[in-house]
C-alpha cells in the first residue's frame, strides 16, 4: 500500500470510530409504508423524465451493438452484490455500500438510472429494503441525484486539476452524502415539524442519521478509491472498453 | 381508545427487539435445521451464495397460487394502508398477512419475524425524528434542555409516531405476502404481462441470474481471502474489500461476453424467453381476496372517526 492510502485509510477509522458505527446501517432506503400516497406519485413522476433519458440511451447501445446486454446486465448485477456486502466496520457491526457513485463515475449517469431502478426493485424483493411504493422516491435519491453529484464532482475535479483518487473519493463520498441529504428532505417534505416546518423537520432528519451516514460516506469513499486503484492494475482493456480510461 | 393502541405498540416493540438480539446473537442455532444451506441467521445477507427471502419463496406451500393475482393482491393491499391510513385497517393487515405467510404459507414464525426486522433500525431512527421537536422555550408535555434550546414531545405526537409505526409494518408485511411466496422469476413474468418494456424485463431476468453468479464469485474470493488473513484488522479488510471488489467487477466483464456467445449459441435473437409454470388463478382464493380488501374498506368507513 502507498504512503497516501495508508495516511487517508488511518484518518478514516480514525473518524468512523470517533462517531461510532449503528448496527446495520444500510444505505438510506426509505421504507414501504413512509410515504403518504401523493409523494409516491410526485416523486415517481419527478424520476419519469431521467428514467426517459435513460431508457433512450440504453436503448440506442443495444441496438448499436446487442452484446451489451450482458455487460449492462453484469453490470446491474455488480451494483446490487456491491450494495448488499457487508462492508468492513470498526465496530463489527454491519453496513453496506451504496455502489451508485462507482456505477456513476465508470458506466454514466443515464445507464446508472435504469440500472438503478431495477436495482432498487430486486432490493425490495430479494432484501426487503426499501419497497415498492416508495420506489420513486428511492430511485430519485440513489439512482439520479447521487450519480449525477457524483459524476458531476468527478468532471470538476478533472477539470480542476485535482489528483484522480482524490477526486474520486471526493466524488463517492459526497455523492453518497447528498444522497442521505436529499431523502432527509424527502422525509421532512412528508412529515413537517409542528412548529419549524419543512426546514426544522429536515433538520431533525438529518441529525438522527448523522451517525450511520457520514462515517458511511467517508468508507465509501475509501473503498471506491481502492476499486478503481484495482481496477487500473488489472483491468485496463476491460475498462477502455466501458469508456472509463477514454474519458481520462 | 388511541390510548390503548399506543400502549399494544409498545409492548410489541420489546418482542421485535428481542427478536433482533436472538438474529444477531445467536449465528449457529443448534436444533433447529432448515437444510444444508440455511444455518447462518443473516437474513437478507447473503450465506454462501444465496439470499435467504429467495430460499423462502421457492419453498412457501403457497408458491402454486397464480402469481399475478399475489401480485395484485399485495400492491392493493400496500397502497389500501397508505391511503386509508387507519390504524385498525393496519392492525388487520399486520395480523393477517402474518396469517397467510406463515399458516398458510408454511414459514415458521421465527423466520417471518426476522424479516419482518430487517428495516427496525430505519424505523426506529426516523419515527424518533417524528416524536421529537425542538424550540426555544420550554413548550410541550415533555422536554428537555439541551444547552441552546428545549427537545420536547407530546401525546399527540408520541400517538402519531406509534400510528405510523404501525403503518409501515402493515406495509412491510402485505409487501412481504409477495417477496416471501412468490420466486422473483414469477414476479418478473408478471411485469411482462403488465406490459412493462421487453428490454427492461430482459435485463431484469438477466440481472437476476447474474446476482448469484457473483454472489458465488465473491463467496470464494472472501474464503480465499479470510483464509491468507485479509480480515485481520480493519486497515487490512477495507484494503481486501476494494481488491475482492474490483476484482470481481473484471470477472463479471469477462463472464459477460462469454454468457453472450452462449445465448447467440442457442439462437438468441434479441428477445428472451423462458418456459413458466401454468397456474391457473384459483376462484377459491380469489373470492376471499376479494371479501378481504372489501372488509378493510369496510372497517376504514365504520372506523374512520373513531381515531
Amino acid at each position: 500500500m502507498k504512503k497516501k492510502q495508508k495516511i487517508a485509510l488511518t484518518v478514516s477509522a480514525v473518524i468512523a470510530l470517533a462517531l461510532g458505527v449503528v448496527p446495520a446501517a444500510g444505505a438510506m432506503h426509505i421504507m414501504e409504508g413512509y410515504l403518504p400516497v401523493a409523494y409516491c406519485i410526485a416523486w415517481g413522476v419527478i424520476c419519469i423524465p431521467f428514467l426517459v433519458a435513460g431508457w433512450f440511451s440504453i436503448k440506442k447501445t443495444l441496438t448499436g451493438h446487442r452484446k451489451s446486454i450482458t455487460i449492462l446486465a453484469m453490470t446491474g448485477a455488480f451494483i446490487f452484490v456491491l450494495s448488499s456486502l457487508k462492508i468492513p466496520s470498526v465496530t463489527g457491526s454491519c453496513s453496506h455500500m451504496t455502489g451508485t457513485g462507482l456505477g456513476a463515475i465508470l458506466f454514466g449517469a443515464t445507464a446508472v438510472s435504469i440500472l438503478g431502478i431495477i436495482v432498487l426493485i430486486f432490493q425490495a424483493i430479494l432484501l426487503a429494503h426499501g419497497g415498492l411504493t416508495t420506489l420513486g422516491a428511492n430511485t430519485f435519491s440513489m439512482a439520479i441525484a447521487g450519480p449525477l453529484v457524483s459524476l458531476g464532482i468527478y468532471k470538476l475535479s478533472k477539470v480542476l486539476k485535482i489528483n484522480k483518487h482524490v477526486g474520486i473519493f471526493l466524488a463517492a463520498a459526497l455523492g453518497d452524502l447528498f444522497t442521505y441529504c436529499v431523502t432527509s428532505v424527502q422525509l421532512a417534505l412528508a412529515y413537517p415539524s409542528a412548529q419549524g416546518g419543512v426546514a426544522t423537520s429536515a433538520v431533525k432528519f438529518l441529525a438522527v442519521f448523522a451517525p450511520t451516514q457520514v462515517p458511511l460516506a467517508v468508507i465509501e469513499g475509501l473503498l471506491t478509491v481502492v476499486i478503481i486503484f484495482g481496477l487500473e492494475t488489472y483491468a485496463k482493456n476491460e475498462l477502455t472498453e466501458i469508456g472509463f480510461l477514454k474519458v481520462g | 381508545m388511541g390510548k390503548f393502541i399506543v400502549l399494544a405498540a409498545l409492548l410489541l416493540l420489546p418482542v421485535l427487539i428481542f427478536t433482533i438480539v436472538r438474529r444477531t446473537g445467536r449465528k449457529h442455532p443448534a436444533g433447529h435445521e432448515h437444510g444444508p444451506a440455511h444455518t447462518h441467521r443473516h437474513i437478507g445477507h447473503k450465506h454462501g451464495g444465496m439470499l435467504s427471502i429467495d430460499y423462502f419463496a421457492y419453498s412457501s406451500k403457497i408458491r402454486g397460487w397464480n402469481p399475478a393475482f399475489k401480485v395484485v393482491l399485495s400492491v392493493l393491499t400496500i397502497v389500501l394502508c397508505i391511503a386509508l391510513d387507519n390504524v385498525y385497517v393496519s392492525a388487520v393487515v399486520i395480523v393477517s398477512m402474518a396469517y397467510l405467510v406463515i399458516a398458510a404459507g408454511g414459514l415458521p414464525p421465527r423466520d417471518y419475524l426476522s424479516v419482518l426486522t430487517i428495516p427496525l433500525t430505519f424505523i426506529l431512527i426516523s419515527i424518533l425524528a417524528i416524536v421529537v421537536d425542538f424550540s426555544a422555550g420550554p413548550v410541550g408535555q415533555w422536554h428537555v434542555h439541551i444547552g441552546f434550546g428545549y427537545l420536547y414531545t407530546t401525546a399527540p405526537m408520541l400517538k402519531k409516531g406509534v400510528f405510523l409505526m404501525l403503518k409501515i409494518l402493515a406495509a412491510v408485511s402485505a409487501l412481504q405476502l409477495m417477496i416471501l411466496t412468490t420466486p422473483s422469476s414469477e414476479i418478473i413474468s408478471v411485469l411482462r404481462k403488465a406490459r412493462v418494456p421487453g428490454i427492461l424485463v430482459d435485463l431484469m431476468n438477466l440481472i437476476y441470474r447474474f446476482i448469484f453468479i457473483l454472489m458465488d464469485v465473491f463467496a470464494r474470493m472472501k474464503n480465499a481471502a479470510e483464509s491468507r488473513l485479509g480480515y485481520r484488522d480493519f486497515k487490512t479488510s477495507c484494503y481486501t474489500f476494494g481488491s475482492v471488489a474490483s476484482n470481481l467487477l473484471i470477472l463479471s466483464l469477462k463472464k459477460a461476453g462469454a454468457y453472450y456467445d452462449a445465448m447467440e449459441a442457442r439462437c438468441y435473437d434479441g428477445e428472451l424467453l423462458f418456459l413458466e409454470e401454468e397456474k391457473k388463478a384459483d376462484i377459491k382464493v380469489v373470492i376471499p381476496a376479494a371479501a378481504f380488501v372489501l372488509y378493510l374498506l369496510l372497517l376504514w368507513y365504520l372506523t374512520r372517526q373513531a381515531v
